[in-house]
């Protein structure tokens, strides 16, 4: 890494040097040393932050220039004091009063970490599949000409399903291709912290002029803007004031913004001007590719029946599959032993079981409580009810309302039309015979954590 | 308590204090002023907790005592006052009765108790300078200071005292200022300290040209006193920048200008320097300057300027208002610029030890 950095430095140093005079490299460039360099950044070693402030403020430009001729392409620059003045810089910010340091710690690390970006996050890490193409392709044309094609662009998604990762692939494909743009990337609760904390100090002024100056605003989970009124009526201006002056906005929501509780009419209105696009749970052609890509950013190294048993059995959340194959990835390094589906099994258990208690269908329910009592499929669904076959489907209703979504009539209807004050009975009748007899109470959580499985 | 004063002493007094008066309403008492009564001598105070100062003023005590009163409003009241006489009489709830000619107000006020006291500064280090001096220092020091908030060591001018001299200096990145002032004091007493900069425009207001200030350095605090009034403030705590570093070593041209003449030509030349790129450029031909600024789809203005000149003929571009900026704060009738080539930067320099770091901006060809 040292090597690679040194030589780095001199293929950017002989591209500076036209740049900039003798003296002004000699003064300022002279002094750095290159620490780290990824695709998308560089750091840099000052030998005080005086480099930093005067080469940020002066020569940021014919460095960028001398960046991109060096290495084809812009690079991100931090730069980073030594160790020994750092941890002064640390202490010496323990004093300092408690809102400056707020305000300041709050400013440097946005403009170190990219306005709170990560940079993981792109759209080249993203895995598209039929269930996000939308999303992905309007984002990518949001990206590509900002406030030119939809605005604002809404996102919404269940938990784990990219909307954070494409919204800042959206903010750092903008800021690398123009970096004097203002990207600013918050979520909404941070917005009604800084709109609170700023009627508090009565700076709203500079709040506003804080916000209202973005080319590109991205509002994370705007659906925390339900029922804060003023907030509201805040974000209401600033984004009138933003779309009238043609900038770019992007917001992404767990539900459509029709369905955000306590969100004023005009509100809602605008989220849906522009364009609304959903991401949907992947299928499972798309979780092996996630998978897949995911292990290769990593370097992990898995037999493909793992990545089919992990993209079959985990279906609603990226995140969660993500996890899985972290956790099934770091046990086969640790342990070093070989992954059979049983020891996968085990190691995902809550995970595994999670994701089943949601996939459970009434008709599985029946077909294992049947087979369970050794009664027939029918009898679940017919109208005899001696009490060999009544308390059976009894269960069966009773478990069908704990284990799935479905509504007591859909229960009711899944059990050959029933009304749904049968299916309440019946769940009043097993919840009491499980209190009384311990018996019911084993048979009964048997199946349920046999249908889980 | 209970006195009476004359407008004029009271609004003097208040004057003192008031700009320092808390914008914060989270903490209502931070928006009164502190006034106690005794002798012959009302004290007057106030403070945001960054910054406090103190005050007095004389008048016709026949009751000590203290309260405070909100500061704004008081002052208002007094500004508009019909008499010159004024009574104020503080009865035990807080409560002022101010009387003078036929009006009468009643204003509500806060116990003493309420009110932060300024902190203390025992066994403080301190260091004697003439008014004057720091004064003249800060004019020309404290138009530099940087006003973005991410690099808060900047938000102030460093007071760096030193092998018997104060370095004041301030800078933002793009421009530094910095100025001695020759001092005597002992070797323990050196040290590197900055006064944000509330403080510095505070002080700049107290200051007069007579009489001394005595400045007390205490941890993470400081205060000026100036014999009748008193400025307390916090520092800001972290190390001041290297800022030696920017400071050009050697110059190859040095042209000495009028300073008026100079600053009266780029304030008529930078009226069509556009807000976009916003510089006007200086050509250096033998005895006479070029000033040009042009903004495309406007206009453009030139101004030649004699001088005496006998360097090599080449072209930099400044900021206008960071090149008018010490122009307008020096009092010499002469300045030096000294100048190596069009990218390196540009050094502003006196008679005396001042000097003003500014960095060019780029030509487009």
């Amino acid at each position: 890494m040292d090597e690679k950095c040194t030589k780095l430095w001199q293929k950017l140093s002989t591209a500076l040097k036209p740049q900039v005079s003798a003296d002004t490299f000699k003064r300022w460039f002279s002094g750095l040393e290159l620490v780290d360099a990824t695709e998308e950044s560089l750091t840099f070693q000052v030998p005080n932050n005086i480099y930093q402030f005067w080469i940020e403020s002066n020569h940021m430009a014919a460095f960028q220039a001398a960046i991109v001729k060096a290495l084809g392409g812009p690079r991100q620059v931090n730069f980073s004091s030594p160790a020994g003045t750092q941890s002064a810089i640390d202490l010496e910010e323990m004093g300092v009063a408690k809102e400056l340091r707020i305000e300041s710690d709050r400013q440097t690390k946005t403009a170190t970490t990219l306005l709170g970006l990560n940079p993981r996050n792109t759209f080249e890490s993203f895995v598209v599949g039929p269930n996000n193409e939308i999303a992905h392709a309007a984002s990518l044309a949001v990206a590509q000409s900002p406030a030119r094609t939809y605005n604002p662009l809404f996102i919404y998604g269940g938990v784990g399903l990219g909307k954070t990762h494409l919204m800042q692939a959206i903010g750092q494909y903008v800021w690398t291709k123009k970096k004097t743009s203002k990207v600013m990337y918050l979520s909404s609760e941070l917005f009604i912290n800084e709109f609170i904390d700023a009627i508090q100090h009565s700076n709203l002024v500079k709040f506003r002029k804080r916000y209202r100056q973005a080319d590109l605003l991205l509002i994370d989970d705007i659906q925390f803007l339900g029922g804060k009124e003023r907030s509201q009526e805040e974000f209401f201006h600033t984004f009138n004031t933003l779309f009238d002056g043609h900038k770019q906005i992007v917001l992404s929501s767990d539900r459509p913004a029709s369905e955000i509780a306590n969100l004023e009419h005009r509100l809602v209105s605008r989220f849906e001007w522009g364009l609304t696009a959903e991401l949907q749970p992947p299928a499972v052609e798309t979780r092996m590719a996630i998978l897949r890509k995911k292990a290769r950013i990593l370097q992990i190294k898995l037999n493909d029946d793992v990545f089919e048993f992990l993209a079959n059995r985990i279906r609603t959340n990226v995140r969660r599959l993500e996890g899985a194959l972290m956790r099934v990835a770091s046990f086969a390094s640790l342990s070093g032993k070989e992954l059979t589906q049983e020891v996968i099994e085990h190691l995902l258990k809550d995970i595994l079981q999670e994701e089943a208690r949601s996939s459970v269908t009434i008709e599985q329910i029946q077909k294992r409580v049947a087979a369970h009592f050794d009664v027939r499929l029918a009898d679940m669904t017919s109208k005899r009810r001696p009490a060999n076959i009544a308390f059976p489907r009894q269960i069966a209703m009773y478990l069908a309302r704990e284990l799935t979504k479905a509504s007591l009539n859909e229960i009711g209807e899944a059990f050959g039309g029933r009304d749904h004050g049968t299916v309440l009975h019946a769940c009043k009748l097993v919840k009491k015979r499980m209190h009384e007899q311990d018996s019911i109470r084993q048979t009964i959580s048997f199946i349920d954590s046999s249908l889980q499985r | 308590m209970k006195f009476s004063v004359t407008k004029e002493k009271l609004l003097e007094g208040l004057q003192q204090v008031q700009n320092v008066v808390s914008t914060r309403t989270t903490l209502p008492i931070l928006s009164n002023v502190l006034l106690q009564a005794n002798g012959n001598e009302v004290h007057v105070t106030t403070t945001d907790l960054d910054v406090g100062v103190r005050g007095s003023f004389e008048a016709q005590v026949e009751k000590e005592g203290a309260t405070t009163l909100p500061a704004r409003r008081l002052f208002n009241i007094v500004r508009e006052l019909p008499s010159s006489e004024i009574q104020v009489d503080i009865d035990g709830k807080n409560t002022a009765s101010i009387r003078s000619g036929q009006s009468f107000f009643k204003i509500l006020g806060l116990p003493e108790e309420e009110f932060p006291p300024l902190p203390k500064f025992e066994n403080a280090k301190s260091v004697t300078i003439p008014q004057k001096a720091l004064r003249d220092g800060l004019r020309k020091t404290s138009y530099a200071i940087s006003t973005d908030e991410t690099r808060y060591v900047l938000n102030g001018v460093l007071f760096s005292f030193k092998e018997n001299k104060l370095t004041l200096v301030a800078t933002d990145g793009r421009r530094l200022a910095m100025l001695d002032i020759e001092l005597e004091f002992p070797r323990s007493h050196e040290a590197d300290i900055i006064v944000p900069t509330k403080a510095v425009t505070e002080l700049q207001r107290l200051l007069t040209d007579d009489g001394d200030v005595k400045v007390s350095v205490g941890s993470g605090q400081i205060a000026f006193d100036l014999n009748k009034t008193l400025l307390v403030s916090k520092l800001i705590e972290g190390n001041y920048p290297n800022y030696k570093q920017v400071i050009p070593s050697e110059a190859k041209e040095r042209v000495t200008l009028e300073r008026e003449t100079f600053l009266n030509s780029l304030r008529r030349v930078s009226l069509l320097a556009s807000d976009k790129s916003n510089s006007i450029k200086l050509n250096f031909t033998k005895n006479n300057i070029d000033i040009t600024a042009n903004t495309p789809e406007v206009g453009e203005a030139k101004e030649a300027l004699p001088v005496t000149y006998k360097g090599r003929e080449f072209s930099i571009a400044f900021n206008p208002e960071f090149l008018m900026a010490p122009l307008r704060n020096l009092t010499e009738d002469e300045v030096f610029l000294d100048l190596i080539d069009e990218m390196s930067p540009g050094v502003l320099k006196i008679q005396t030890p001042f000097l003003y770091v500014l960095m060019p901006m780029r030509i487009s060809a």
